[in-house]
């Protein structure tokens, strides 16, 4: 029913008489209106996939919500390893360059004297770890900078509510979820307890033209 | 299938309402002899008219949503326990905005005249409210012994009444531009008082059709005239074409119907509030004073429909087999039943009419000052005349309506022919064979939407 434009609107006996078009008009009303009164009304959050009579097109937010892009830069996360502690290794990169400084990391050492796996791997882990939400302009060069991939921003939550300023400042038991994620050039693989071959264990650029 | 059925449920919940209020209303009224005028007062104005008034304020928002692929409102929810936090269609809203109006601070401007400003919303909610005591809701009936009519009052004058309170709600309005001291809200009172003074000559002649073809005024009688049938095709089950004022006078009902649209100063013909430009006349008026000048909106809304569906759409009666229903053993020793049946069919009829307004308001844009006045001068004022001479004439020539009728019929199908034929573009241009194409029929037009 597309409406033609060369059609001189003031010579046609129906605009002229003008309850005909506007009963038509009605019947567009009318259609609509059956249609989402009896259409159920598919809550698919992909609004261009949905199925049925309706056609409404709203996505109620709170109970509906539409799948947010892969690349999407979502609220941070501090990665688990399997044994779920973080994969950091306190090395100040993501400080560094973060251009808006709201990363705050102390870091631990592992006591050599211990005989536990992962300090024969690792030297380091953050013993604090505090991003400050709201001075982060969640550029994501934190997750760039990151060299084992122990930061990430794909929680595909954004601006969480908070009571407080301090709430926003999130620490690691705020950070660290998620599911946990290992490498096979993961360090912390080389423990006595990994079934993971020797090679895996290496770092990747050591691997370059090992073939 | 979850969702028509959760509507049809509701709608036969509405109905088994309705039709259980109805049969209060006539036992009431034949138990308390001496109070059956309150009794209907009560319980057709402040419970029908009021109660549907009301809910129109909220299926609006929610059927309107509906014409524009929305949801509306279902925010607001009330947390009882078989209910599930159910949004219950959105009217729980009617709660939130009636208390949100009687909490809200009742400001008067330093510079109004206090009295009349108090006494405009009044003047604006009193007649419409009034006009609705001549429409009859059902037939009388016996009821324990006792006739019981289901009208509020018959002035011998019936019609004219109507016409009457209808022109003293522009009180009401322009009172509430003036006082208001604020220009913007004295243009909307002159629009007003202009638009519905223009309004009320068409208003007059385009019930004059109906008043010549059943010679009565009286709503009671112009509704029995109804009854009857034009041609009856099996008189066994009722079956045939009923004098409805439709069918005999469908200019009239487009005149009548465009008229007292006007007047309720809804959107095509919303100068008077006229939101995009001017606030309108009740742009000082805040919490409860400004709700009482929407209610009367929308009781205008419910009077309308209730008149027209007296005067053209047969008031109470059923269109076909109502001689059937009377007849069966039951009904038959029980009047009162056929009464309920018969008031149920009647509000139904209002529903659908105030369906069919809200339907228009959200339909078509708003008309320019001076279309309003085109209109109302150089349309319907010829219309109307024309309509009265050619109806009287037809009425003269042959009493039995049939002439009417024929002429009648005629004008719906030219316009149905004409709404339905081609999709806008000239047959002409489409078929060279000169053969009209096959044009699917209007409520499939497009089924392909985007439109």
């Amino acid at each position: 029913m597309a409406y033609d434009a060369s059609r001189n609107p003031s010579q046609d006996v129906r605009e002229r008489i003008y309850l005909p078009e506007l009963l038509r008009g009605l019947a567009v009303t009318t259609r609509h209106f059956l249609r989402n009164l009896f259409g159920q009304r598919d809550t698919n959050a992909s609004v261009l996939n949905r199925k049925g009579r309706s056609l409404v097109t709203t996505v109620q937010y709170p109970e509906e919500r539409v799948a947010y892009p892969p690349g999407y830069r979502g609220l941070h996360r501090l990665v688990p390893r399997e044994d779920g502690k973080p994969r950091c290794v306190a090395c100040y990169m993501c400080a560094t360059v973060c251009p808006a400084q709201c990363i705050y990391i102390e870091a631990g050492e592992y006591d050599p004297a211990d005989s536990s796996a992962a300090s024969r791997v690792i030297e380091k882990f953050p013993t604090t770890f505090v991003i400050d939400e709201l001075r982060c302009i969640v550029c994501g060069l934190c997750v760039e900078a990151c060299p084992k991939d122990a930061i990430r921003m794909d929680t595909a939550t954004h601006a969480p509510s908070e009571y407080t300023r301090q709430g926003f400042v999130y620490d690691i038991p705020k950070l660290l979820n998620g599911p946990p994620v290992s490498h096979s050039s993961d360090p912390w693989k080389r423990r006595e307890s990994s079934e993971a071959p020797e090679h895996q264990a290496l770092e990747p650029h050591t691997r370059i033209g090992e073939t | 299938m979850a969702r028509p059925l959760t509507i049809v449920g509701a709608m036969l919940f509405i109905l088994g309402a309705i039709a259980s209020l109805m049969g209060v209303a006539y036992f009431l009224a034949a138990l308390l002899p001496s109070a059956g005028r309150l009794v209907q007062i009560v319980i057709l104005m402040l419970v029908f008219v009021m109660v549907i008034a009301s809910l129109l304020t909220i299926a609006e928002r929610k059927w309107s949503a509906m014409m524009q692929d929305r949801i509306g409102p279902n925010r607001a929810r009330i947390d009882l326990p078989i209910l599930r936090d159910s949004a219950l269609m959105g009217v729980p809203h009617l709660a939130a905005d009636a208390l949100k109006m009687l909490f809200k601070e009742d400001f008067v401007p330093k510079a109004a005249n206090g009295f009349l400003f108090n006494l405009a919303p009044i003047l604006a909610f009193g007649p419409v409210f009034a006009l609705f005591a001549i429409v009859p809701v059902g037939p009388s009936v016996r009821v324990l012994d006792r006739v019981v009519p289901m009208v509020i009052a018959t002035p011998d004058f019936g019609v004219l009444f109507l016409f009457a309170i209808a022109s003293l709600a522009v009180y009401g309005t322009s009172l509430a531009g003036w006082s208001s001291n604020n220009k913007l809200a004295l243009l909307g009172g002159v629009r007003a008082a202009s638009q519905m003074i223009s309004y009320e000559v068409a208003l007059g002649l385009s019930l004059v059709g109906m008043m010549v073809a059943f010679s009565t005024v009286q709503l009671p009688e112009l509704i029995d005239g109804q009854a009857r049938y034009l041609w009856l095709f099996s008189p066994r089950f009722d079956l045939g074409l009923p004098a409805w004022g439709i069918f005999l006078q469908p200019v009239g009902f487009v005149l009548f119907f465009t008229a007292a649209f006007a007047e309720t100063k809804r959107t095509p013909f919303d100068l008077p509030e006229g939101d995009s430009e001017i606030i309108g006349y009740f742009v000082e008026y805040s919490g409860m004073k400004f709700g009482m000048f929407m209610i009367s909106e929308f009781i205008e809304v419910v009077v309308l429909s209730a008149v027209s569906t007296a005067i053209f759409f047969g008031g109470y009666h059923l269109p076909i087999g109502e001689g059937w229903l009377a007849r069966r053993g039951l009904i038959a020793n029980h009047p009162w039943i056929l009464g309920v049946i018969l008031s149920t069919v009647f509000w139904i009829k209002v529903v659908v009419l105030c369906w069919l307004q809200l339907a228009i308001r959200w339909t078509f844009p708003r008309f320019r000052y001076d279309q309003v006045q085109a209109l109302g001068w150089k349309m319907l004022l010829p219309l109307g005349l024309l309509n009265v001479f050619i109806s009287g004439a037809l009425v003269l020539w042959d009493p039995s309506l049939r002439a009417l009728a024929v002429v009648g019929l005629l004008e719906i199908g030219i316009v149905a022919a004409l709404t339905v034929r081609g999709e806008g573009h000239p047959s002409k241009i489409d078929s060279p064979a000169g053969s009209s194409p096959s044009v699917p029929a209007l409520t499939g037009a497009s089924t392909t939407g985007h439109d």
